[in-house]
């Protein structure tokens, strides 16, 4: 077993003394934590702790080649979106595992073995993702799947689990509520932590209805993700003897300098008491601000999805009134607030974001990053608390396999999780009927550069 | 001008009628090929258009019986993502057997021409949409239609720019051919109108000769052909013998 301060030691050089580089020089705190953080990612370290000079990275696709399943490594294989127009939410997912990660390792790993993660970007682009699941999973190494982001990616690489279903590797909590990795045909190759957005679309409704706003209409992204929850919304509006009043789509990929001007003349047309958004965070705040300056005066709803802190950004950006743009906001989360600060989960996620502060990969990290391509880290979000939240209970689950972890045995270890306490005031539950951990929703509005919990929907958005 | 000049000139005339006659035939022949052409391959390309556009949405249609049996929207909203890549493919649309708008590839929203047709419909049908231009649209039961039906839309324009490709370079072909032909033909025409020119021009200073009461001597005399034959006999007609040596 490896300590964590040798974890991204090359292989043929000998292990440093602890606290101390190859030529036993002192090693920084910050050294240390840096070593730790590009460690987890795959990253050698070529003489860089005694220096103190950071990491040293070979080009390529990502870092190294893992070693195959060692006594002293567990990969877990991501791929996700760390380019494009949303590359906040992969970015910020794998910033908040890291934390937990880099923490983990930092204290010897679990059973003994520091858990690493190999990296590829699909962009949020469904063909490279199913691309990258390949590779991942005719890679040897690779002990789980975990972390995708989106449902158009995941929809896709889901067949890809069932083809090669004889290597038993799950996917875990990835970043999305759809339906397809829940139920059959391919919902027993993945685990779920999140609520689905069936749920959040359900809850949405729901509440938009107990408050006299039943004309309902859908902004939504034109695929897979954008049709799943449409379809929440469809079926929850059904519940209540409605249907949808109108629907405006857009293209994945729209970035928030687009106009959305069409699409809210099409929903305008319908006279709409509320518009749930299901869609990314660039093209949301497009359509958001498009909707207030066209004078669309009515709540805006958007599924935890969207990346709100990466949203309220966009749409403050540059602008003084920016409060007047986002007062329709509201926005449903599968995590509690990161400012709720009594969850020992969320202070836990707190010291340990401000510990390590990880840093985005880079291009040599994940070869489709364009060196240039700046992204400014979001200091707290719920998107990086999700990310905290899939690295504990992931870490817990490969705990629960002591010390002979195998893929055979991964499914076991879910089910034995039957009350387990994250620390977010919700028992995580899994067990053969069961494959989603939380049920929660929670809804947030914009308050102070900040969505904060909203309680009162009647003296928010009364009709 | 000069005599001999004239009498080119009027060879030339003789065959005006001959060259008119050979460019307009192939006119007309490139003219006929090419207006069959157009229809032929119009018609070809139109059919295999309309014929893959059925077997994709009937391809589709096939694919989302069980999809749709499990309210699996977001799994046939990638299906249809992925067909709709398909170059020609402009749009797809799945309705319920009730009519219902299930899973669609519109931006940023379903055309009102779309919304008001009956989705039961599944002929060839097309459609003009303002803004998005022209379409031939066919569909497809799914199940034979009691769980809904499959609609694609391919693109008009796109399948005149083929046509206009595949005739252009038939068009392209039959002009070269054309303008060879007509080039051919008007060489071929010189060629034969040379000796005649050659032969008008010994006639007449055979005659200028006679009235000054000398005998030229010309070298078409020797030709081995009808035009030397007929320079022979003129000249017997008007000398006597054509081999004769006369002087002044």
């Amino acid at each position: 077993m490896g300590r964590p301060d040798e974890a991204g030691a090359p292989e043929e050089t000998s292990a440093p003394e602890p606290g101390k580089g190859p030529r036993g020089r002192p090693v920084s705190r910050r050294a240390l934590i840096r070593s730790t953080v590009g460690a987890l990612a795959g990253v050698p370290l070529v003489g860089g702790l005694a220096a103190g000079d950071g990491l040293r990275r070979p080009p390529g696709r990502h870092l190294r080649r893992p070693k195959a399943s060692s006594d002293d490594e567990i990969v877990l294989g991501i791929s996700a979106a760390f380019s494009g127009p949303s590359r906040a939410l992969g970015t910020e997912l794998y910033r908040g595992s890291m934390a937990y990660f880099s923490h983990l390792n930092e204290n010897g790993g679990v059973n003994g073995r520091r858990l690493s993660l190999k990296l590829l970007d699909d962009g949020y682009q469904p063909d490279p993702c199913v691309a990258n699941t390949i590779e991942l999973m005719r890679d040897d190494s690779v002990f789980l799947l975990f972390n995708y982001v989106g449902t158009p990616t995941v929809t896709r690489a889901l067949p890809v689990l069932k083809k090669f279903r004889d290597q038993q590797v799950y996917l875990f909590f990835p970043f999305t509520g759809a339906e397809p990795q829940r139920e059959p045909p391919y919902g027993e190759f993945a685990f779920n932590l999140r609520a689905s957005y069936r749920q959040e679309t359900a809850g949405l409704v729901d509440n938009f209805l107990a408050i006299g706003r039943r004309r309902v209409a859908v902004f939504y992204q034109n695929d897979a993700y954008g049709r799943s929850g449409w379809a929440g919304v469809r079926e929850a509006l059904a519940a209540h003897g409605e249907t949808i009043v109108g629907e405006a789509t857009y293209t994945r990929g729209t970035q928030f300098d687009s106009s959305m001007r069409r699409q809210v003349e099409v929903l305008e047309r319908r006279s709409p008491d509320a518009i749930i958004c299901i869609g990314a965070y660039a093209a949301c705040a497009a359509f958001a601000r498009d909707a207030e300056e066209l004078g669309l005066h009515v709540p805006v709803a958007n599924v935890s999805f969207v990346g709100s802190e990466n949203l309220l950004a966009l749409m403050s950006e540059e602008r003084r009134d920016a409060g007047s743009h986002t007062r329709w906001l509201v926005n449903s989360q599968v995590v509690p607030s990161y400012a709720d600060t009594s969850l020992p989960a969320v202070r836990e996620y707190h010291e340990l974001m401000a510990r390590f502060d990880p840093p985005p990969p880079t291009p040599d990290q994940v070869s489709r990053i364009v060196e240039g391509e700046e992204y400014e880290t979001v200091p707290q979000s719920f998107v990086s608390l999700e990310g905290f939240l899939n690295a504990k209970l992931i870490a817990e689950i490969i705990r629960r396999m002591g010390d002979d972890p195998r893929r055979s045995r991964i499914e076991d270890a879910v089910f034995q999780v039957r009350d387990y306490d994250l620390g977010v005031g919700e028992r995580v539950r899994f067990g053969p009927g069961r494959r989603q951990g939380l049920q929660r929703v929670y809804y947030t509005f914009p308050e102070d550069g900040r969505f904060v919990p909203l309680d009162d929907w009647g003296a928010r958005f009364g009709a | 001008m000069s005599a001999k000049r004239k009498d080119e000139l009027r060879v030339r005339k003789l065959f005006r009628k001959t060259r008119f006659g050979s460019a307009a035939l192939f006119g007309l022949v490139v003219l006929s090929i090419s207006v069959l052409s157009i229809r032929t391959v119009s018609r070809e390309l139109r059919d295999e258009y309309v014929g893959n556009s059925e077997s994709i949405a009937k391809n589709i249609a096939d694919s989302s019986v069980d999809i749709l049996l499990n309210r699996n929207l977001a799994t046939l909203q990638s299906l249809i993502d992925q067909f709709v890549q398909i170059q020609s493919i402009r749009y797809i649309y799945i309705t319920s057997d009730e009519g219902e708008f299930l899973a669609h590839t519109f931006v940023p929203g379903i055309p009102d021409q779309i919304l008001e047709s009956d989705p039961s419909v599944n002929e060839p049908v097309e459609r003009s949409i303002p803004g998005l231009g022209d379409f031939v649209e066919v569909g497809s039961p799914i199940l034979s239609g009691v769980a809904g039906n499959v609609h694609v839309g391919m693109d008009l324009e796109l399948l005149g720019l083929k046509i206009q490709r595949a005739v252009g370079q038939q068009v392209y072909l039959l002009c070269i051919i054309l303008v060879v032909g007509v080039l051919a033909t008007l060489w071929l025409v010189r060629l034969a109108s040379r000796p005649l020119a050659q032969l008008l021009g010994y006639t007449t200073v055979l005659a200028h000769s006679r009235q000054r009461g000398t005998t030229p001597h010309d070298p078409i005399l020797g030709r081995d052909d009808e035009i030397g034959d007929m320079a022979r006999l003129m000249h017997f007609a008007a000398v006597g013998d054509p081999g004769g040596d006369e002087s002044e």
